[in-house]
């Protein structure tokens, strides 16, 4: 179950490299977060328990409604155009994704040699990494760098149930809190790069060097 | 129970009461106040006449008791100066900005003891990701198009460098993995206990994530630039309190997961690399020295060179590390002097480039005088702190395994040297080529007083070298595994 939930996360990553529209990006996001929660949501067909409940509800109430609905309601009031131009073509930004991919997911199944490790999440998740970081580098508009951001934060989020990390469920909130927050301040500097500089794209940022 | 509440319950309240109150002079009182407790719990813990019990996943030993100590030192006084500051502002619109920054600064100062107190690896991320959230504000105080574009970068910088921190974070899981702490909880003492069972090609992936991912926030090349545009478009109180103290929390971080390795297999690999970010840094401030024309930037790119010497000294060991430890601790206060006088200049001259800068030794005596003694603090000349520190970094440097990357640090350092000079003495004595020399009175201000206090201590705690400072430092050096 938990291999078919992160293939699908694969998928909607080479989705994220294909597509040039920023909405498409949004709903990424928020199939990304659904998968996460039910991946959550499994340990739960065994065993239920009240308490276990609430790291799932806060996955889904923070990854799921509230970032998604935050960014479109930037998007929205920012007026940002709904294409992005990207630094390199699809036609290379794919193929490179699709070779990191690869090397991923042979780098993890050696390593799963020496250590137990649940390689197609863990591949996964860390592919999500990678391609967030592609995002932030081979895009210019400044809300796709957040949505990069974002995507590279649920691959975070995967790799970590795929280590089985017992992270203690206060913590756990404390880091999606957190990412909330980094979420929340960026639109707001979003909003204030837009009336400052007119524009938001990262070439816009370049007054501070030496 | 008290400590907890104390050092960082009462600055959350207090940055909550900030939210509820408009009147500046109360947010001021009430800060100060938070900040002066904050002190004397610290410097009564330090001297150890008190060890408060902590709840779980905080704890308090040797390290933390001595970054505590210096966070809560620069915190004081920057808290004191703050309003002095804020009734005169360098630009109009910081109006804005004053409105919450009391908030911000109780918050950092909540964050930052959450994560030098923790003692564990999830809770030091939470924490130190709330300490860029609670600075990110603060750097935009000025409300102008540098101040943006340094908090965005800085925002997005340090939150993917913590986010690999955290991938780092997860990998120490996986080195467990096998050994009798598996699926226990990320302690710092477990694993340090258990060092020599972890898996060591993981323990190895922790290192450079954590150590790269932190490096943002830390400074260390070439992770810097993020952190030099932040510090140098900062105002002059939070660019000396991201000097003297935030760089040192996620120092902190670095130190735990180093300290883990120590008794284990991978230790040399850490060790390289983190001599490796040490030279790097001094390299980078090295370059960048010959062009900048800024002189916040160059104060800023004076702090990269600074932990680049620290984590150079905790890399090489031994004495090395002794030294760097007190490194730290004079580093951030002569910090905060260098950037509350550059604060001064930049309100007068209201420019931040070097060459509107003239003549402040006739225009602003005071103000000049301090910035001269300042240098020479940072610069290493005695009987400053800094002298004593860098001479036991190099001690330990010369009669370790890599004697030759001395003769490269000196070399890096004498340039440094010479162009800070430069740069410095342009702005006391150079006279603008078609006006007559000035000469002006300057009032004698809070952050002059702040300024001689923390240059008297520089000397005083150089000189007299306590013996609870040594004793506390060569217990680090203890739990790190280091024969002195």
């Amino acid at each position: 179950m938990e291999n078919v939930l992160s293939i699908l996360f694969c998928l909607s990553l080479f989705y994220v490299s294909i597509t040039s529209r920023v909405k498409a990006l949004v709903s990424v996001l928020i199939a990304q977060g659904l998968i996460l929660v039910v991946l959550l949501m499994i340990p739960f067909i065994y065993e239920f328990s009240v308490f276990g409940i609430i790291l799932p509800v806060t996955v889904l109430l923070v990854k799921v409604i509230l970032i998604p609905r935050y960014i479109n309601k930037v998007i929205l009031d920012l007026d940002i155009k709904r294409r992005f131009e990207p630094t390199i073509q699809q036609m290379v930004f794919l193929p490179l994704v699709i070779v990191s991919m690869t090397v991923i997911f042979i780098t993890a199944s050696i390593l799963s040699e020496n250590t137990a490790l649940d390689v197609i999440p863990f591949a996964s998740g860390f592919s999500a990494i990678i391609v967030g970081i592609y995002i932030i580098m081979f895009r210019k508009k400044l809300i796709v760098h957040v949505c990069g951001f974002l995507i590279l934060e649920n691959g975070i989020f995967l790799f970590g149930t795929s280590v089985a990390s017992d992270m203690p469920m206060m913590i756990e909130i404390g880091i999606l809190l957190d990412v909330f927050v980094v979420v929340f301040l960026m639109g707001i500097a979003l909003n204030k790069i837009k009336s400052t500089f007119e524009g938001f794209e990262v070439t816009h940022l370049g007054r501070l060097k030496d | 129970m008290y400590g907890i509440i104390i050092l960082i319950l009462f600055p959350l309240v207090v940055s909550g009461l900030c939210s509820l109150v408009k009147d500046l002079r109360i947010q001021y009182a009430v800060s100060l106040l938070v900040a002066l407790l904050h002190l004397s719990l610290s410097l009564v813990i330090f001297l150890g006449l008190l060890q408060p019990q902590l709840p779980t996943f905080f704890g308090i030993d040797s390290l933390n008791k001595l970054f505590l100590l210096i966070l809560s030192n620069v915190y004081f006084w920057v808290v004191l100066v703050s309003y002095s500051y804020l009734q005169k502002p360098v630009m109009p619109n910081a109006e804005k900005g004053k409105k919450n920054y009391f908030l911000f600064l109780n918050f950092y100062l909540a964050a930052n003891s959450a994560a030098l107190l923790s003692n564990h690896f999830g809770m030091f991320w939470v924490a130190a990701e709330a300490t860029t959230l609670s600075v990110v504000p603060l750097i935009y105080f000025y409300r102008n198009e540098e101040a943006l574009e340094a908090m965005w970068k800085y925002l997005f910088l340090v939150s993917i460098g913590i986010a690999f921190a955290f991938i780092g974070i997860l990998m120490l899981t996986l080195s467990a993995k096998g050994t009798i702490i598996e699926g226990e909880q990320l302690f710092y003492d477990e694993y340090i206990r258990n060092a020599n069972l972890l898996n060591p090609i993981w323990l190895k992936a922790s290192f450079i994530f954590i150590f790269v991912g932190l490096s943002t926030k830390i400074g260390v090349a070439p992770m810097h630039s993020g952190d030099v545009d932040a510090t140098s478009n900062a105002p002059s109180p939070i660019a000396a309190l991201m000097s003297g103290s935030l760089r040192l929390t996620a120092l902190i971080g670095v130190m735990r997961i180093y300290q883990i390795l120590r008794p284990t297999s991978s230790f040399e690999f850490s060790r390289t690399l983190l001599i490796i970010g040490g030279m790097l840094s001094l390299f980078i401030v090295f370059v960048y020295i010959f062009k900048v024309r800024n002189y916040k930037r160059m104060l800023a790119y004076s702090s990269v060179e600074h932990l680049g010497l620290i984590t150079l000294g905790i890399g090489f060991g031994g004495l090395a590390f002794i030294g760097a430890m007190y490194h730290a601790v004079y580093n951030s206060m002569t910090k905060v002097v260098l950037f509350l006088t550059a604060g001064n200049i930049h309100r007068n001259y209201k420019s931040r480039e070097v060459d509107n800068v003239r003549a402040v030794l006739n225009i602003l005596p005071k103000t000049g005088w301090i910035l001269l003694l300042a240098f020479l603090a940072i610069s290493g000349i005695p009987p400053f702190g800094i002298f004593f520190s860098e001479i036991k970094i190099y001690e330990g440097m010369l009669f370790s395994d890599k004697p030759y990357l001395l003769a490269l640090v000196m070399f890096f350092l004498l340039f440094i040297f010479v162009n800070m000079g430069k740069i410095i003495f342009t702005m006391l004595y150079k006279n603008s080529a078609d006006e007559q020399p000035q000469t002006g009175t300057e009032q004698f201000e809070l952050s002059h007083i702040i300024s001689i206090i923390l240059l008297i201590m520089l000397v005083v705690i150089a000189v007299a070298s306590p013996d609870i400072l040594y004793e506390n430092i060569s217990n680090i050096a203890h739990d790190f595994g280091m024969k002195l």
